[in-house]
């Protein structure tokens, strides 16, 4: 069956007036510094039936609801859309990554999805009705979708922010990142496990239990073999075919034929989609080009077109249960905030960076909103709990970031020197010599922090000066040792008239900072090394730092680098 | 010194003379102890069989120990490694392995995991010059890490190397994810080349603490997965022999199918490797 001309012109219109309008919505949301996804979404609420359909029924019904044959169109692309966009969830879960970071993450996870989980299971079985339960032959696999649903954690989104708050490199920033990897794995293994109950009233191919096997097997198939066969196929298309087409086009055809599989098999095609995900993610060949290659297709093109069906397809004023939209939401701040929180302290996290960690992923965003849609187009859920989630999954993705950033701020996660510097812990002197000199800066960490042992601390400083001069350029010199202790300390010293330090230009050292690390993390001294060494590379700012007359005043100058 | 405790995994491979003599060389060069082990049935015609390569090898009497036991190979050279204090087992080991091999694991893999000390793994013996010219060492900043380094480090200027590359490999999870969400090429790109500045430079500084004076040292940072970036390194330049500190912890079957760093290397050697435990 061909599609008329009218229909061709008419899809090709629906399509163009979609990512048209979803560009425009996910620009203004940039511009404001959110995720453009938040946008691309209301954009599909203003084209819907909410605010098009009902200003402007006539031309909403003629473009997007006229002819099935269009909408049937539409319905394929935007579930070509959801899989290509779970195929890139996948490649970037990273388990070699998550394992490395051990225990810390696997804690934080588990806390980050047990909670939220337990907390909406509780309250959907108990409060079945209170919580939109329509179909009660549901019942139990509908309580298991609301812990799912409240547990699940966006990572695109705690990657932007991340970027934006520059810490990727933290150990708080590490942590949320392997911890989100681990809590979308699991959550969408539970998912896939209740879309295969699902599955079983609505197609006849297996019972449960052969689903849940046939799932186990594919899954460990796809990584004791498939991967290893992956990474060959790839690392030969990359060097005896085109590149990176070919590369391009064996991930999709990949992508495409196990989320076939998975849905022949009754679980959803987006559960295969993401395993040959993050198998094809493990392959050495899929550089971090081929990846940004990707994503810049599926999210500009593909998703979009997602995210905007939705609004396309559901009223939401007419669907906005202000009591549902309460009562998820604040289930999912208790669970998930107090979870994750809980987690990190166990890790060994202090209040605010164990606060940061909460916040960051509490982000629901997209994951929410595809397992909303999925959970909604098999009749587990309806518009209403559909619509809750979606506004669930916003305002936690909006609130993420300023509320990490106030955290992290607070907190001594940003290894830098304006954090660790204290009005306390800066002299001006006029010691005769080094020696003397780096005498006064112990004397002063022993002081502000008596957990040290003063003439070992001395001894290790004037033991490492010797093997080789601190004294860099600039009049900057930068003492240091490694100490049993938890978190480094940092003192500042202003000799205005300069003093030896057998500097790499042979000028005096004025400017003297005397850092003490902990001894079983070499990394982080070479961490805070390298950060003062790059800040401090500008004379003038040198210069103009040693001409301060007071503790607060070096303390101000040094917050203007950052 | 810098090993007092050679050991020998002796085989009856093609390959076997060329380690005897490259262990002799060794021996000499670290004026350490040699022992011999063969982890096998001990018979008349074994050791007749032995000795008759040791000669060939032109070790002198005296200059060595032998020490034959039955038992399976790997656990059994392990523990004679642990009864003798070696501190530094030299074996054979094929290139690549085949994916059986791989998740079933050959003697010199579990070598790898299993031994209580240092070990060096000879690829293609017979291709080995008088003395490894390039060295490259992997640097991870841990405890165990600054204390492998300087002893790759003595290692080189004992042979004299020509080359020795300190290699740093890092990775920024989620970063390329950041394009998912209108996130621009650009600023991901800029953000890498940040973190690549931050990296060259805590390699500089990295190298300046250790002090390491009389070869010269090239430090490298790559972007990119761990483990394979060493190794892809490693086989581009050239190198003779990679160095890594020890894995934490042993490795399990987890850690082969979502590969451990390690793993990579041990797959498909790209030249010689010493495995440092500190």
């Amino acid at each position: 069956m061909n599609l008329s001309s009218t229909e061709i012109t008419i899809f090709l219109l629906s399509i163009s007036i979609i990512l048209f309008f979803a560009r425009g919505f996910g620009e203004l949301f940039r511009l404001i510094k959110q995720p453009i996804v938040i946008g691309e979404i209301i954009a599909g609420i203003f084209l819907g039936p909410t605010i098009l359909g009902s200003l402007f029924p006539e031309f909403y019904n003629s473009i997007f609801n006229k002819l099935d044959s269009v909408a049937i169109a539409l319905h394929g692309i935007t579930s070509l859309g959801i899989i290509m966009l779970l195929i890139v969830t996948g490649i970037e879960i990273d388990i070699s990554v998550m394992i490395k970071q051990g225990k810390k993450s696997f804690v934080i996870s588990v806390m980050g999805i047990l909670f939220p989980f337990l907390i909406g299971f509780l309250s959907a079985y108990f409060f079945p009705s209170q919580l939109g339960l329509t179909n009660s032959d549901l019942h139990l696999v509908y309580s298991l979708f609301i812990g799912t649903a409240l547990s699940v954690t966006a990572l695109p989104v705690v990657a932007r922010t991340l970027m934006e708050l520059n810490i990727f490199k933290t150990e708080v920033g590490f942590s949320i990142i392997t911890s989100a990897m681990l809590i979308d794995l699991t959550g969408w293994l539970i998912f896939s496990v209740l879309l295969g109950i699902i599955g079983k009233s609505q197609s006849n191919n297996f019972e449960v239990y052969e689903v849940i096997l046939i799932l186990a097997a594919f899954t460990l198939f796809v990584f004791l073999f498939l991967k290893k066969l992956i990474d060959k196929t790839l690392g030969f298309s990359k060097k005896y075919l085109s590149s990176p087409g070919a590369i391009l086009n064996i991930i999709f055809i990949l992508g495409f034929l196990s989320a076939a599989f998975t849905e022949y098999i009754g679980i959803h095609a987006i559960f295969g989609a993401f395993i040959i995900g993050i198998a094809i993610g493990d392959s050495v060949h899929v550089t971090e080009n081929v990846k940004e290659m990707i994503n810049q297709l599926v999210t500009n093109i593909f998703a979009p077109l997602f995210f905007v069906s939705i609004g396309l397809r559901i009223n939401f004023i007419q669907n906005f249960d202000f009591a549902l939209v309460g009562i998820f939401l604040s289930l999912s701040l208790i669970g998930k905030l107090f979870g994750a929180y809980l987690g990190a302290n166990l890790s060994g996290f202090n209040k605010n960076e164990s606060l940061t960690v909460a916040f960051g992923l509490n982000a629901h965003g997209t994951i929410e909103i595809v397992l909303g849609m999925v959970a909604y187009e098999s009749g587990l859920i309806d518009e209403k709990v559909f619509v809750s989630l979606i506004i669930m999954a916003l305002i936690t993705t909006l609130t993420s970031a300023p509320l990490m950033n106030i955290f992290i701020k607070r907190s001594k996660a940003l290894l830098k020197l304006s954090n660790l510097l204290k009005p306390q812990s800066i002299i001006f002197t006029n010691a005769d010599n080094k020696e003397e000199l780096i005498k006064q800066l112990c004397k002063n960490i022993y002081q502000t922090n008596n957990i040290i042992d003063y003439e070992k601390l001395v001894a290790r400083v004037i033991e490492r000066e010797n093997q080789m001069s601190t004294g860099l350029e600039n009049h900057l010199a930068v003492p240091h040792a490694r100490m049993n202790i938890k978190v480094p300390i940092v003192a500042l010293a202003i000799h205005k008239n300069g003093i030896d330090f057998n500097s790499l230009d042979n000028l005096p050292a004025k400017l003297i900072i005397l850092l003490i690390t902990p001894e079983d993390n070499p990394e982080m001294q070479l961490e805070l090394l390298s950060e003062i060494a790059l800040k401090l590379s500008n004379k003038n700012f040198i210069e103009e730092l040693i001409k301060s007359e007071n503790a607060d005043e070096v303390i101000s100058k040094i917050k203007l680098l950052y | 010194m810098l090993f007092s405790r050679l050991g020998i995994a002796f085989t009856f491979s093609p390959n076997a003379l060329r380690l005897l003599k490259i262990a002799h060389r060794l021996q000499k060069l670290f004026q350490s102890e040699l022992i011999i082990i063969h982890a096998g049935e001990d018979s008349k015609e074994i050791r007749e069989k032995i000795f008759t390569m040791i000669k060939e090898a032109n070790l002198p009497d005296h200059s060595y120990e032998i020490i034959i036991r039955e038992g399976e190979t790997s656990k059994t050279i392990s523990k004679i490694c642990e009864e003798k204090n070696i501190d530094l087992l030299i074996s054979g080991a094929l290139e690549k392995e085949s994916l059986l091999k791989y998740y079933l694991g050959s003697v010199a893999r579990r070598l790898m995991h299993e031994l209580p000390c240092s070990l060096l793994v000879i690829v293609n013996p017979e291709n080995i010059s008088d003395s490894f010219q390039r060295f490259c060492v992997n640097v991870d900043y841990s405890p165990q890490n600054e204390a492998a380094v300087k002893k790759a480090y003595e290692f080189a200027k004992l042979e004299n190397a020509k080359e020795f590359i300190l290699v740093r490999e890092f990775q920024i999870p989620g970063l390329a994810i950041t394009i998912y969400d209108g996130g621009e090429t650009d600023r991901a790109e800029k953000t890498r080349l940040e973190i690549q500045k931050e990296e060259e430079e805590k390699l500089k500084i990295f190298s300046d603490e250790l002090n390491l004076t009389g070869l010269e040292v090239k430090r490298v940072c790559l972007y990119g997965k761990q483990g394979w970036e060493l190794k892809q390194y490693a086989t581009d330049s050239k190198s003779d022999l990679l160095v890594i500190s020890s894995p934490p912890k042993k490795l399990k079957l987890f850690d082969k199918i979502f590969q451990h760093d390690i793993e990579f290397i041990l797959n498909q050697l790209p030249c010689s490797l010493l495995i440092i435990r500190s």
